[in-house]
């Protein structure tokens, strides 16, 4: 019953390799830590630049453009916009990489 | 003079070319390799492309190779006990 020759369906044959449609709730909180840290990075950066009297426009651009983690709506944390699928969102979890690209903003109205 | 201390946290494997270019500008060829460069605008902006795979830190002093491993190394749990001086009485 348990071990790792357990009966279950990806090991009684035949190709099955699913990934659920939901993130769990450990998943969401990993990902809350990383979209913080990208935070604290921006942060780091920006301060860093500002004490020597500079700026930088990419930095500018993403303070302008992105929310931070706490401004962030949970549907759009959790979720990504996808036109092919069915009410037109999908979980984050579905995107290649997800774990190490930024993906925060979606299409207004969606 | 500040420093950014970067270390590379996440692997590149698989990101476009441009972050594994920057990675490897930076001389982060493995993880957990972490290197020292003055703030600047030209470091920012690479910090900025590779920022979902680093760990960025703004220090005072940039670490050397074996202060980074002294600094790493615990503690030894015990120390040698050295011969009093001898009193003149």
């Amino acid at each position: 019953m348990f071990g790792p020759f357990r009966l279950t369906n990806p090991l009684s044959g035949g190709l099955l390799w699913k990934v659920p449609w939901r993130l769990s709730r450990q998943q969401k909180y990993r990902h809350r830590e990383r979209l913080r840290g990208v935070d604290n990075i921006v942060s780091t950066v920006d301060s860093a630049l500002a004490r020597l009297g500079q700026s930088l426009k990419k930095v500018e651009a993403w303070k302008k453009e992105m929310p931070t983690e706490q401004e962030m709506l949970p549907k759009d944390k959790y979720t990504v916009f996808d036109r092919k699928v069915k009410r037109y969102r999908k979980g984050i979890h579905k995107v290649p990489k997800w774990t190490r690209v930024s993906q925060r903003l979606n299409p207004p109205g969606f | 003079m500040a420093y950014f201390r970067i270390t590379l946290m996440r692997s590149g494997i698989g990101m476009p070319k441009k972050v594994q270019g920057v990675l490897h500008a930076l001389g982060l060829k493995k993880r957990m390799t972490t290197v020292y460069y003055p703030v600047s605008q030209s470091v920012a902006g690479q910090i900025m492309r590779i920022k979902e795979l680093v760990d960025v830190k703004e220090v005072e002093k940039p670490m050397s190779k074996e202060e980074m491993r002294a600094a790493r190394r615990p503690d030894k749990g015990y120390y040698v006990e050295k011969r009093a001086e001898h009193v003149e009485s």
